[in-house]
């Protein structure tokens, strides 16, 4: 097992930022994940409020722009440094691996790809749950990382995932030592207060109880903004003021948006503020897992931490009856 | 400044970039009502009946088209006016560069389907992604039992594919009603919804497979008179009707309770999505 010392551990942060793109949780009006410029502002324990798919599959996105039928895709793929993401939690990086099958696997995203091929992943256990907000443990989260740093005293030890964590390591092997620990299964374990009682909720779809969650609800989309794993997006066209040149952009969308599924002529599928809750609960719980086999939600709790109203889905899910 | 990357398409050059449309030529521009018209274009590639493109005019937008044809020397799309893309497209003329990205979704399965009786069912201008299924069934003569048609329409000059009718009304049985006759024009179909002509007709489920193209009101009827004229779910095909941006199965859009409408349709066997919800 290898693992990296604490003393040494700013020498390595300040190491890789000489030639890497540090990113790392940051706290400053809220929290989030941001290129680090300066490695105290780092900390690592940090669950951070907003999630860190925007590195990858980006707000606002240019995929072409066009000009007297002529089309122009911004450059992929060039000098961009590599990218070293660290401080990630499982359920941050068990997102990342549901959007890479969106975005990777589903069709072969040229923007999202790029961004993602530059970017090795160093993900940091949680040793606690962070908040009651927490439920990841009901969520069957996997490994996925290309290192993994478990805090263990005055010292990380280091869990390789991948070919790329392998290199990286060689690169960086001065701060990297021998050591007799190891881990247990319980060190990997995150036990969250909350938990998701019903691992199938395909009964509940017309069940009453749902109104305590619509009732509360706004249709504001924080719960989507915030979620790490939503890959909805939306595409428009930008004209430019002579109308000569545009530019076809790509933005996050919601499924939470009345006009989310707005058809020319008008009309909208999803019209109740019931049916648009229900389709992102759904979503989450079992129509990625139908597809994918793994849910798409992955217990950060980010929707509810970060919802107006703190609508907590897991325990209206919990106190719904089975209706005969 | 970030860098950039011009793909000269109209020099042949060729891009995996899934986003980007790809130019055809405007062969042919129709007029077919007041709010309808049919664009033809030089696309050569293989395309089934019931799949869709997506249209786009830079600047504008993309709008997802059904194709209305089946051929691998051209390609039809009826379109109608209802939206911004739909009424910058009525501008175009022969000869325009018209931007097109696809096919996507799954058309009909008409390969599976040899050997059966057709029936065709579309109201408004849900009869275009038929049209492709008449032309296959013209190229496949002998594959298929007799063809049965029903198409409504709401006043006669809302008819579509005049040309054509004459032709499918000499080779196949073709019934057509029109919602009302405003302006009491001489026609030759009866006046009332396409849906009672259905209710009237006496039908035989046996071995016989129906597709239902047209306003959602109009397919809810027509799926529960056929059902109780003993016809099965497995036997109905529907085409579906969504919102589709990227028409990658990403965006979500289109998505009908865990299904992308642009991937596992737009058509639709009835029995797989009779069971979702309509959301």
């Amino acid at each position: 097992m290898l693992k990296i010392n604490k003393s040494s551990f700013n020498d390595f942060l300040t190491d890789i930022m000489r030639y890497n793109e540090l990113v790392a949780p940051v706290k400053t009006d809220e929290s989030r994940f941001e290129v680090v410029k300066d490695i105290s502002m780092i900390q690592m324990d940090l669950h951070t409020y907003f999630p860190a798919k925007k590195f990858f599959f980006k707000k606002h996105q240019t995929l072409y722009s066009a000009e007297k039928n002529r089309f122009t895709v911004p450059e992929l793929v060039t000098d961009k440094k590599q990218r070293v993401m660290i401080g990630l939690k499982r359920c941050d990086l068990n997102s990342i691996k549901r959007q890479d099958m969106m975005f990777m696997k589903e069709t072969r995203d040229p923007y999202y790809t790029e961004e993602r091929e530059r970017t090795i992943l160093i993900g940091h256990h949680c040793n606690q749950p962070f908040d009651e907000y927490c439920f990841c443990s009901s969520m069957d989260l996997g490994d996925f990382y290309d290192l993994m740093l478990y805090d263990k005293d005055d010292a990380y030890l280091v869990e390789i995932g991948s070919e790329k964590g392998r290199n990286f390591v060689d690169r960086y092997r001065k701060y990297f030592w021998d050591t007799d620990l190891f881990l247990r299964a319980e060190d990997r374990r995150i036990e969250t207060k909350l938990q998701l009682n019903k691992r199938d909720i395909s009964q509940y779809y017309n069940n009453p109880d749902w109104k305590k969650g619509v009732d509360q609800c706004f249709s504001c989309a924080a719960c989507v903004t915030l979620c790490p794993s939503c890959y909805c997006f939306d595409l428009y066209d930008e004209v430019d003021a002579k109308l000569s040149k545009s530019e076809k952009k790509r933005n996050w969308d919601s499924c939470q948006l009345h006009c989310f599924t707005k058809v020319a002529g008008g009309h909208i599928f999803r019209d109740t503020r019931e049916d648009r809750f229900k389709h992102r609960i759904y979503h989450q719980l079992q129509y990625f897992k139908d597809r994918h086999g793994m849910n798409l939600c992955t217990g950060c709790g980010r929707c509810i931490r970060g919802c107006p109203t703190r609508i907590n889905f897991i325990q209206i899910l919990n106190e719904m009856k089975e209706q005969a | 400044m970030p860098r950039t990357k011009t793909i000269n398409q109209d020099q042949g050059e060729k891009t995996e970039n899934p986003y980007l449309p790809r130019p055809t030529k405007i062969t042919l521009v129709r007029r077919e009502s007041p709010d309808c018209f049919l664009i033809r274009t030089d696309l050569k590639s293989k395309y089934e009946p019931g799949q869709f493109f997506q249209v786009s005019i830079p600047g504008i937008g993309e709008a997802p088209i059904s194709v209305a044809s089946y051929s691998q020397d051209f390609l039809d799309l009826n379109i109608r006016e209802v939206g911004n893309v739909t009424k910058y497209l009525s501008k175009l003329k022969k000869g325009d560069t018209l931007f097109i990205r696809g096919p996507y979704g799954k058309g009909y399965p008409m390969e599976k389907l040899f050997g059966k009786s057709l029936m065709l069912i579309g109201g408004g201008s849900g009869v275009a992604p038929l049209k492709g299924i008449l032309t296959y069934v013209d190229q496949h003569k002998d594959s298929f039992g007799d063809v049965t048609i029903y198409f409504g329409f709401r006043t006669p000059d809302d008819i579509l594919f005049k040309e054509e009718m004459k032709q499918w009304r000499r080779k196949y049985q073709l019934n057509m009603s029109v919602d009302k006759n405003p302006k009491k024009a001489k026609i030759s179909c009866d006046v009332c919804f396409i849906t009672n002509l259905v209710e009237k007709a006496k039908l035989n489920p046996e071995n016989k497979v129906v597709f239902i193209c047209g306003p959602p009101v109009m397919m809810k009827i027509t799926i529960e008179l056929l059902k109780n004229k003993g016809f099965k779910e497995d036997q109905i095909y529907i085409s579906t009707e969504r919102l589709m941006k990227c028409a990658l199965g990403v965006c979500g859009h289109c998505m009908i309770h865990g299904k992308y409408t642009c991937l596992d349709g737009p058509v639709f066997r009835y029995d797989e999505i009779s069971q979702d919800r309509n959301d």
